[in-house]
């Protein structure tokens, strides 16, 4: 058995408490180098004769970075070019505590063995072990440490060299500190920073375009006066420990900072801890230099400074500094004003690589560029790049290092190159990318879990599952679906009642858990589905084939039966493991017309017709309930075979097939979620959907209003009733569009663990259910992973595992699942708008839209053929708007010009087209043709070429 | 980022220990004269005193009296300085109370009370310092001062805790290690026996990992173990030596 | 007020001369031989025979005991202990002599004044209180020991008796030696019982012809004088500092550590390093004079 030798108390005083822990310190840690010839270590980590070729260091050498640097030059870090790098436990500690994000990445290097990063537990090392002294600064002590580590790596190496012909291995300390570099070298180390060392480097130049630009963390006060143009544009953050203590006291309140999609200088903080408070934010001032997803601490402004939105839609415009904020508009009534506040501090920056174009310089030889990224909330950042030329017209990604006071844009620095802008690829990488979305291929070692292929059914399989393979079971999916993972069955029973089953498939059989495969498909929590690619849970494999119920083919499935009376009432319900056939995989469009054909009298079809009236029942039922049916514009493009550009594209058809199918996967969900409730209070995974606050709803009361309809909100029910009645003759897709309303309202649907949460908040809106969960598509999310597994567990088909049960770990995976679910949909939504902005590339186009939203300086329009909203600025953007016809009125929210008024659900014909002048950051430009306001409104387009585009039926 | 890593990458825990080491144990027996037997004991910041009297004529209540054996009264109490914040503790609070009952049942399984009856063994034990399995320390060092008071017992009785966090078992664990809020075991054995006397669990585990974290906590008991019979053996020869050489 | 501190005391790794004794802590297996005879401090477990004390292996022919350091006090009939009266019961005293359960002190075994012979009357019973009191210290010798182990005491003799002005000294009755005779009249003015039950009794040296006529139940209080009291008090420190270093306690023992006390003020003897030393040079004299 180890044992300390020796050991030392560490004594830490605050208020009364008196911590005292102990440290031991080890003479086992070893020092990790090949070339070391005295510690008795299994595999070193560092190799014996490091390479890298460099001016200033032209020997053997291992790399120490000292804290900043890791934090700051992560990206030249994890450069395959630097290898060999020792890795205190003292910094590693450090950045771990400053930042969660570098912390991942940090930790990623030292797992990647090519990398040779070594973490080296200096704290607990005998020799390097360095007690803190009286009056020194937490700063000081730490770079001491890092010194003392320092000087025993380079006298350990050299007095245990392995034998007499290795070279001799050095140690090299890497700091941007002036100090700490100083006192290293005068004890004879060899320290020098980072862009000293990086810059030495032979034959890899771009690495100096990763360099961060930012040398000492957050600038302090006297960096900036040094600097020539020493303008301060910012307050100053105040230091974390005043912020902390000012949180205590109430008198910031803590937050995350929620920039505005719409304009660039509101944002809005969401206080911790009190879901509903949000505070508002406006101007640069009191922005404070947070970007989007920051933990702030803000302090209110006193009441006669509350600001009120500014209804306008802002892009920053080009790089100049100089431009003084636009006027807002001091709002006129104080009615409207909002609780507002200011930026005091940043707790936790929370900045990621972001993807986007450079803005083009007008100087060429420039090395400070702008970049725009592509997400709207993220300022521009300013960074230094020589190859700016190359950059021109691609997109790339850039990583933020730090904002200082003087500063209009935050500064950063150049990572990678993703490829050409407007190129398809290229473009869905950077959705992908911004969306977080993990789309590498699937590892070695997931695809080392899939079964062997050819895969066949086992007797003992058979052994443990029912067979229903007799049963006429059939499938019905959109046209082209691969994974199908539900298919349904309908047999009446000779005591005159009916069976039903839900058959899923047993995804579970075959993704064991904590397998590299389920790690996987636990990180990923969901299929994504891009308009020309999906991007897999799964390996195809499973998701296409051996898990997919596929016609005519023997697959396991997880089975809910539940025996019915003809009225749809539930008799008794039961699940199992079972062999199924299916057979037939229908569409939605075969399975409607084999319910229509009165000459098919098979059992497929005659299970589809009973199945299809109890659908009605249950439907009536749930409706009846106060389960809203809500509208969103879904659109399919048709993608030309050989291009891959859309060349078409349709919105979605709903038949009555679809809502038979979604009937009996919710009635699936409903009972499963009871079963695993049952038998698990404290660990089910279920689905809840909040009541939306009251607020939510003043939007969609005022857009009723305007039209003179009374929208009901109270319950879900009086809300879907009201919904219904909502109609104006000569108006058909006014309801629709309130329904479109109705549905921003909403709360989103998050996955819990039961035991997380009182059981009134089980409640799912949406659906008027008092509990709900994801049962029926585990070929595509991860939740019905667990649900399954939970419920085998239940029906003693399966064994339950220790994370399972745990109710920590469940909520931890379902904020996973939760944030990969918003991610999706998000990504998924942005597919769109890239396919839709290449259909109309070369194209001008004139379609009917509605008005959805009336803005100060614009109106935001929905065109229904399209499934998109787009924005037709009504002024220019600084607001001052004296050249536009427009008047604004806030009170009943329209436009006016003249004899023409904008109001919402106003029907209006927009000219669509590609907005090329701006051929970085292209975007569809929308255009007012009719109503047509002189001086404004573009002429209608020659009908003959836009009206329809060119229609090419190719069927993908 | 929230909470302390309890584990590092390396292996390495808060204070330097890998997953399986126990804190040092110091201890030393027969530090009162007054008393038949007594002990301290240092897991490392936990430490521990304890005291027996006995057996000897129940004095105070008769009733409690056993015609065929010895009663073994046990007093758990806590130091009002013990903990980082002083508090005062009632001997009779609840968390004592209970303590005291899983001594006396950890005691009354392997002192030989068949030998003694109708009369009455006292073990005393109070926390000096707490800094996570108390309860251990309190039944080693109560281990220390009954084998000091010459009263005889099936085998040495160790104990020691192993919890489970951040999916790996971790070996005698510390205050800040078991505010951590993972589940973990508490086992008071007999180790050459090698039988259970009390196994106590916090909080929920799950039964897959039970086996890992008993054979840790088993294997740590009989680390325990060593450390206390090397120095029963030191001291009692130590204490023979000069006894005979007079 | 002086207050004297010292420091723990650093503990001497005493190379062990002659460690290979027969060693055993709680659940050691002596012997798996069936042949031997189990005896105190060791019991019988799935035919092995193991230890439940910790201490040293000792056979006697066919019987294993193991002897422990210390213990209670565990009476043998012959032995002279000095108790303390705990309980007045019927024709009873209970005494209590640092046994595991309190001896009994019957009215038939105690020496009335008034004759070895006297029949003992309903009178007597009554009378109990008039000669021995809660609280009370008395000399006895051990009479017969009761299936359950409690001693049965008699003080019918003039040595034993009420134990008047003096000090009583508590230590292991493991390291009081068994001698001819626990009775001791020191040389430097002071008498000393060693009972075998490790309660030890310090007083004024008192002629032999006063506790004749006295009985042993009547109570001298004459003040002592104080030059006795300090060798009262000395004989404490050193009987205390010789039980601490695990020094035999006898008539010799005591009285070498007397006399190197001698050099020391009786309350210095109370710090640990002047008693380490006092028993150091005690135990170096012994060794002498036996080796």
């Amino acid at each position: 058995m180890l044992k300390s030798k020796t050991f030392v108390k560490k004594t830490r005083k605050g208020g009364v408490l008196k911590v005292v822990r102990e440290h031991y310190l080890r003479d086992d840690i070893w020092c990790g180098s090949a070339a070391c010839g005295g510690c008795p270590q299994d595999r070193p980590v560092l190799e014996a004769e490091p390479e890298i070729d460099s001016t200033l260091c032209g020997f053997p050498h291992y790399l120490i970075p000292d804290t900043n640097v890791v934090l700051h030059q992560m990206d030249v870090l994890a450069d395959s070019a630097i290898r060999n790098v020792i890795i205190l436990q003292t910094v590693q500690q450090e950045v771990r505590h400053r930042s969660g994000t570098t912390y991942q990445r940090l930790r990623d290097q030292s797992n990647n063995a090519d990398k040779h990063f070594y973490v080296f537990t200096n704290e607990h090392h005998r020799e390097t072990y360095t007690e803190r002294e009286q009056g020194e600064s937490s700063n000081d002590y730490n770079d001491r440490v890092i010194r003392v580590a320092t000087r025993w790596y380079n006298k350990h190496l050299q007095e245990n060299r392995k034998d007499g012909d290795t070279p001799k291995v050095k140690v090299v300390l890497l700091t941007n500190d002036r100090e700490n570099r100083e006192k290293a070298q005068k004890e004879g180390l060899l320290a020098y920073t980072v862009h000293q060392y990086v810059k030495a480097l032979k034959g890899n130049p771009e690495l100096v375009d990763r360099l961060a630009q930012v040398d000492m963390g957050e600038s302090t006060d006297s960096d900036i006066k040094n600097e020539a143009t020493g303008r301060v544009l910012f307050p100053e953050h105040l230091p974390l420990s005043q912020l902390q203590t000012g949180i205590k006291s109430g008198r910031y309140l803590q937050g995350s900072f929620m920039a505005s999609r719409e304009n660039y200088l509101e944002a809005n903080v969401l206080v911790h801890g009190d879901d509903s408070r949000s505070i508002f934010i406006q101007g640069h001032a009191h922005l404070n230099r947070a970007v989007n997803e920051d933990v702030v601490a803000i302090e209110m402004l006193p009441e006669d400074q509350w600001k009120c939105p500014s209804s306008m839609v802002l892009q920053d415009k080009d790089g100049d500094e100089e431009t003084s904020e636009p006027d807002l508009g001091s709002p006129k009534g104080r009615s409207n004003a909002i609780p507002s506040g200011r930026v005091v501090g940043v707790i936790k920056r929370n900045w990621r690589p972001y993807c986007g174009v450079l803005q083009p310089s007008g100087i060429k030889e420039a090395t400070r560029h702008l970049f725009m990224p592509a997400e709207r909330k993220i300022p521009k950042i300013r960074i230094e790049t020589r190859q700016a030329e190359s950059l021109q017209g691609q997109r790339i990604v850039v990583s933020i290092d730090g904002w200082p006071r003087n500063s209009r844009y935050p500064k950063g620095h150049f990572v990678r190159k993703l490829g050409e802008v407007g190129d398809k690829d290229t473009e869905n990488e950077v959705l992908l990318l911004e969306h977080d979305v993990p789309h590498q291929p699937f590892s070695q070692a997931v695809l080392n879990c899939l079964p062997s292929t050819p895969w066949g059914i086992t007797k003992e399989d058979l052994a443990c599952r029912e067979d229903l393979r007799d049963i006429p079971i059939c499938s019905v999916d959109p046209p082209g679906c691969t994974d199908i993972d539900d298919a349904l069955h309908y047999v009446e029973k000779p005591n005159g009642n009916i069976e039903v089953g839900v058959h899923i498939a047993d995804v579970t059989h075959f993704i064991r858990p904590n397998t590299a495969l389920d790690q996987e498909a636990a990180n990923r929590g969901n299929t994504v589905y891009l308009c020309d690619k999906r991007i897999d849970m799964v390996p195809e494999l499973l998701s296409s084939n051996i898990c997919s119920l596929r016609g005519k083919e023997e697959r396991f499935a997880f089975s809910c039966i539940w025996e019915m009376t003809k009225d749809a009432d539930i008799v008794s319900t039961r699940f199992c493991k079972s062999v199924i056939c299916s057979k037939a995989a229908l569409t939605y469009a075969e399975a409607q017309m084999m319910i229509d054909d009165k000459n098919r009298n098979d059992p497929v079809t005659v299970g589809l017709r009973g199945l299809n009236a109890l659908a009605k029942i249950l439907k009536k039922r749930r409706i009846d309930a106060g389960a809203l049916t809500l509208a969103s514009i879904e659109v399919r493009f048709h993608v030309d075979s050989e291009t891959h550009d859309p060349i078409d594209l349709e919105t979605k058809e709903l038949r009555e097939t679809n809502s038979m199918v979604e009937e009996f996967m919710l009635l699936a969900n409903i009972s499963v979620a009871k079963k695993i409730l049952s038998d698990f209070p404290s660990c089910a995974m279920l689905r809840r959907h909040p009541q939306p606050p009251p607020s939510n709803y003043d939007i969609l009361i005022k857009a009723g209003k305007s039209k003179g309809v009374d929208i009901e909100t109270d319950t879900s029910k009086a809300l879907a009733v009201s919904l219904d009645q909502a109609t104006i003759p000569g108006h058909p897709y006014f309801n629709t569009l309130l329904r479109i309303i109705s549905t921003r309202c909403m709360m989103q649907a998050l996955y819990f663990c039961s035991g997380t949460l009182p059981e009134s908040d089980y409640f799912h809106y949406g659906l008027a259910t008092p509990i709900y969960t994801h049962f029926t598509s585990p070929i595509r999310r991860y939740s019905d992973i667990i649900v399954h597994r939970l419920l085998a567990v239940c029906i003693n088909a399966d064994k339950s595992y220790p994370d399972l049960l745990d109710k920590y770990k469940s909520q931890a995976l379902c904020n996973n699942l939760n944030f990969r679910h918003k991610m999706a949909q998000y990504a998924g939504r942005a597919s769109v708008e890239l396919h839709t902005q290449l259909f109309f590339k070369n194209k001008v186009t004139e379609e009917e839209g509605f008005v959805l939203f009336v803005r100060k300086n614009a109106v935001q329009v929905l065109i229904p053929k399209f499934g998109f909203e787009g924005t037709i600025f009504l002024k220019s953007q600084d607001g001052r708007g004296e050249d536009s016809p427009f008047v604004f009125n806030e009170e009943e929210s329209s436009q006016t010009a003249g004899e023409v008024k904008l109001r919402m659900f106003d029907r209006v014909v927009v000219q669509i087209t590609v907005e090329t002048s701006h051929i970085q950051h292209q975007k569809l430009r929308i255009r007012l043709v009719k109503p047509q306001v002189p001086g404004f409104t573009v002429p209608p387009v020659d009908t003959s070429n836009s009206a329809e585009p060119p229609v090419k039926k190719v069927k993908t | 980022m929230a909470g302390l890593e309890i584990i590092s990458d390396q292996g390495y825990r808060i204070d330097g220990r890998r997953s399986s080491e126990l804190r040092k144990v110091c201890a030393r027996m027969g530090v009162f004269t007054q008393a038949d037997g007594s002990a301290y004991i240092e897991q490392g910041n936990t430490k521990a005193l304890a005291t027996v009297y006995g057996p000897h004529e129940v004095r105070k209540g008769r009733g409690k009296i056993q015609h065929d054996r010895a009663v073994v009264n046990c007093q758990f109490s806590m130091a009002t300085f013990s903990t980082g914040e002083r508090k005062s503790r009632p001997k009779g609070d609840r968390r004592s109370q209970e303590m005291s009952m899983h001594l006396r049942q950890t005691f009354e399984a392997v002192i030989v009370t068949e030998l003694f009856p109708r009369s009455q063994i006292d073990i005393y034990v109070q926390i000096l310092q707490a800094d996570g399995g108390n309860y251990c320390a309190c039944v080693n060092a109560a281990t220390l001062a009954v084998i000091d008071a010459g009263i005889p017992m099936k085998d040495y009785v160790c104990a020691c805790t192993a919890g489970f966090i951040q999916d790996s078992p971790l070996l005698d664990i510390s205050y800040v290690e078991e505010s951590a809020g993972a589940p973990f075991l508490t086992v008071a054995m007999m180790p050459k026996s090698e039988q259970i006397v009390l196994l106590e669990m916090n909080s929920r585990l799950h039964a897959d990992n039970m086996e890992k974290v008993l054979d840790l906590a088993t294997q740590g008991c009989k680390d325990v173990f060593a450390v206390l019979d090397r120095h029963v053996r030191d001291h009692v020869s130590e204490s023979h030596a000069l006894m005979t050489a007079s | 007020m002086a207050v004297h501190i010292t420091l723990p005391e650093s503990r001497k790794k005493s190379a062990a001369p002659d460690a290979p004794k027969h060693l055993v802590t709680p659940g050691d297996v002596i012997t798996t031989d069936t042949g031997y005879m189990r005896g105190h401090g060791t019991y019988m477990d799935d035919d092995k025979l193991k230890a439940s004390l910790a201490g040293v292996v000792e056979r006697v022919n066919k019987l294993i005991c193991v002897q422990p350091l210390k213990t209670r006090y565990n009476g043998e009939i012959g032995d002279v202990v000095v108790g303390r009266v705990t309980e007045v019961g019927q024709r009873r005293w209970r005494v209590d002599v640092n046994s595991r359960l309190d001896a009994v002190l019957m009215l038939s075994a105690v020496n009335l004044p008034g004759g070895e012979l006297r029949r003992r009357s309903a009178e007597d019973e009554l009378m109990m209180r008039e000669y021995l009191v809660e609280g009370d210290l008395i000399s006895a010798e051990v009479q017969a020991i009761f299936h359950d182990g409690a001693l049965s005491l008699h003080t019918r003799s003039l040595k034993y008796g009420k134990l008047a002005q003096g000090l009583m000294v508590q230590v292991s009755p493991s390291l009081v030696k068994r001698r001819k005779t626990h009775f001791h009249n020191l040389p430097c003015g002071a008498s000393v019982i060693l009972g075998n039950n490790g309660y030890v009794w310090i007083c004024p040296t008192v002629d032999d012809e006063k506790v004749e006529s006295s009985g042993g139940y009547e109570q001298d209080l004459e003040p002592v004088p104080s030059t006795d009291r300090e060798v009262i008090a000395r004989l404490r420190n050193c009987i205390l500092s010789l039980a601490t270093h695990k020094l035999m306690l006898y008539d010799t023992s005591v009285l070498y550590a007397y006399e190197a006390s001698r050099q020391y003020q009786v309350k210095d003897l109370l710090q640990p390093d002047i008693a380490e030393k006092v028993a150091d040079d005690t135990r170096q004299r012994l060794q002498m004079e036996s080796g």
